[in-house]
């Protein structure tokens, strides 16, 4: 309904929650020891992934079970960049693993869209496990000796007098995750966007208002590749090693769960789920590390069963109490 | 000049004989509505016509082009359009949004990623002209899921309207509907401009003697009847068929 009250109120109720994420974001971490900045930009970089996730799930309705496939992927292409040429440039690794992520999902959207439902599930999860056992095989794509390639170093971005610590590479990662949720948000709301609910709405009748349907969900399915390659370059830097398993299903599983969690098909939902796993997951591995599997089992199964819209249906409600209780939003 | 034309259509579903060499064209602007008996291939035969389903055998022709295996969206910028028995609206969308995608279909624009949907001020008057006519405009801010079921009936038709079509293919627009509900879906379609030409499948008597120039009776996937109101009601054939329904024959008048 209309927001009636006076101009600054009506201001801050629509502001205050992007002013207060600004701070949490842009000034907290700043002020956390430096293990604790480490979580915080590990929690950034499944946001991006997480985002992309419910770019193809929470709008085009379509659950992939195969979606670290692109994120494993840019994390490998870094990491085999590094390996056999020694190229350490950010210049050279962001633009590479982005069009190796965007080339897997060129190749697995041509096959797995064929199918819809539970079979389009199947085959994207089929195809990650193909990728995953190729890379666990194919000694080229390995570190001597190992699964995986480790000794990744940080970024080189060519400014000579940059030192790169914590928070700094926090920051760095932060611009990404701006970029990112702002381009989301512009898919969102253009007619592309509105299309991909459309199709998630009812397929059958996008076609006859004249949409190519399988295009669209072609294309977002690139698209959505291209952030997840994005998340897996920077995840590849922070982690300083990528092994097969960030292409296997239990990495695919994490942004559905974080989808889920904080609330599909919204803005905030898969930024809200990814700071709550990656915040659980930190405290469970202070207590006890082996049960975290269990605990993010439990927390999936508590969230499909008694909060099926996420967290942030009761983020908004509990912010529009407030609205209510100052008279700035009415009716 | 002819708008449709269908040519000793079939389709089979294994064994089943949907529709068997089914033949009639209509001419532009003509009101020609379907009627025949569940299972008679209704369906069928619009699903065929737009494209959800491909023939056996036999071709389909609009406007003299051969259309029998183009699929459904480029029909739609040809110019069909349909709406369907079982309402398929985007329950979880407002009614504005619903219209706005319906206008951008067959527009360019429908691929742009960057700029918002609801910023195009041309379309928004469109939308606004659209609904309008549909008694919606009111509810342009609603969910769709929350709609009673006959203004979602007039949305499903205001959706297809949106897309400037020359044919339009109207399935059971009057399903579930409330007598009175259904005679404004009547006078929705009679308000449709000459240059449209309207293929509509019902049961409501009413509604078929209501609007139609023609019909054509369906009955297991033949054509069994083709003429003027008046033809069909006097036809000895269709009233052995419609047993049940002779009364309702007899008891509206033709319009």
């Amino acid at each position: 309904m209309a927001a009636r009250g006076s101009p600054l109120q009506d201001l801050i109720t629509r502001f205050l929650p992007w002013i207060g994420a600004g701070v949490v974001l842009g000034i907290l971490p700043a002020l956390l020891p430096s293990y604790m900045q480490s979580i915080w930009t590990k929690f950034l970089i499944f946001a991006i992934f997480a985002t992309s996730f419910d770019l193809i799930y929470g709008h085009a309705g379509l659950l992939s079970l195969g979606h670290a496939a692109f994120f494993g992927a840019g994390g490998y292409a870094v990491g085999v960049l590094m390996l056999h040429t020694g190229i350490t440039s950010f210049w050279v690794g962001l633009p590479l693993g982005i069009l190796v992520a965007v080339a897997i999902a060129v190749l697995f959207g041509f096959i797995s869209l064929r199918v819809s439902g539970m079979y389009f599930l199947l085959v994207t999860f089929a195809l990650a496990q193909l990728l995953y056992s190729v890379a666990w095989n194919w000694l080229w794509i390995n570190s001597p000796g190992m699964q995986g390639i480790a000794g990744i170093p940080l970024p080189d971005l060519g400014i000579p007098s940059l030192e790169w610590n914590t928070i700094y590479f926090y920051y760095f990662v932060l611009i990404f995750f701006c970029i990112c949720f702002y381009l989301v948000y512009r898919i969102m709301n253009s007619p592309f966007g509105y299309a991909l609910r459309g199709i998630r709405e009812s397929e059958i009748r996008m076609q006859a208002l004249g949409y190519n349907t399988w295009l669209y969900k072609f294309i977002i399915f690139v698209v959505t590749g291209a952030f997840a390659g994005l998340a897996g370059v920077l995840f590849a830097y922070f982690n300083r090693l990528i092994s097969p398993v960030y292409l296997g299903v239990g990495t695919s599983f994490l942004p559905m769960c974080m989808v889920i969690i904080g609330g599909s098909g919204t803005r905030i939902g898969p930024v809200i789920g990814a700071m709550v796993i990656i915040f659980v997951e930190y405290f469970s591995s202070l207590f006890t590390p082996e049960r975290w599997p269990l605990i993010l089992g439990g927390a999936f199964v508590v969230a499909i069963m008694y909060a099926r819209g996420g967290i942030v249906i009761y983020l908004s409600r509990f912010w529009k109490q407030i609205g209510y209780r100052h008279g700035s939003i009415e009716g | 000049m002819e708008a449709l034309r269908v040519d000793s259509l079939s389709k089979d579903f294994g064994g089943v004989h949907a529709l068997s060499s089914v033949s009639f064209s209509v001419g532009t602007g003509q009101r020609l509505v379907v009627i025949g008996p569940n299972g008679a291939g209704k369906t069928t035969l619009f699903n065929v016509i737009n494209g959800q389903l491909s023939p056996t055998s036999g071709r389909v022709f609009f406007f003299e082009q051969d259309i029998t295996n183009m699929p459904t969206h480029q029909r739609a910028h040809l110019g069909q359009a349909r709406s369907f028995q079982i309402v398929s609206l985007f329950l979880n969308l407002t009614v504005l949004d619903n219209a706005l995608i319906a206008l951008h279909g067959t527009k360019p624009s429908r691929f742009q990623m960057f700029w918002p949907m609801n910023g195009y001020r041309n379309l928004m008057d469109e939308a606004r002209k659209n609904l309008d006519a549909a008694m919606l405009w009111e509810k342009r801010d609603e969910i769709v899921k929350n709609l009673s079921h006959g203004e979602q009936r007039r949305l499903e038709i205001a959706l297809s309207l949106a897309q400037n079509p020359k044919l339009l293919l109207l399935d059971e627009p009057s399903s579930g509907l409330t007598r009175d509900e259904s005679s404004e879906v009547i006078g929705l379609i009679k308000n449709l401009g000459s240059k449209i030409t309207v293929l509509i499948v019902d049961h409501d008597m009413n509604l078929v003697f209501g609007v139609a120039d023609r019909i054509i009776v369906l009955h297991y996937g033949q054509v069994i009847a083709d003429g003027t109101p008046e033809v069909i009601r006097d036809d000895p054939r269709v009233r052995e068929i419609y047993m049940g329904m002779e009364e309702c024959i007899d008891h509206v008048g033709v319009g």
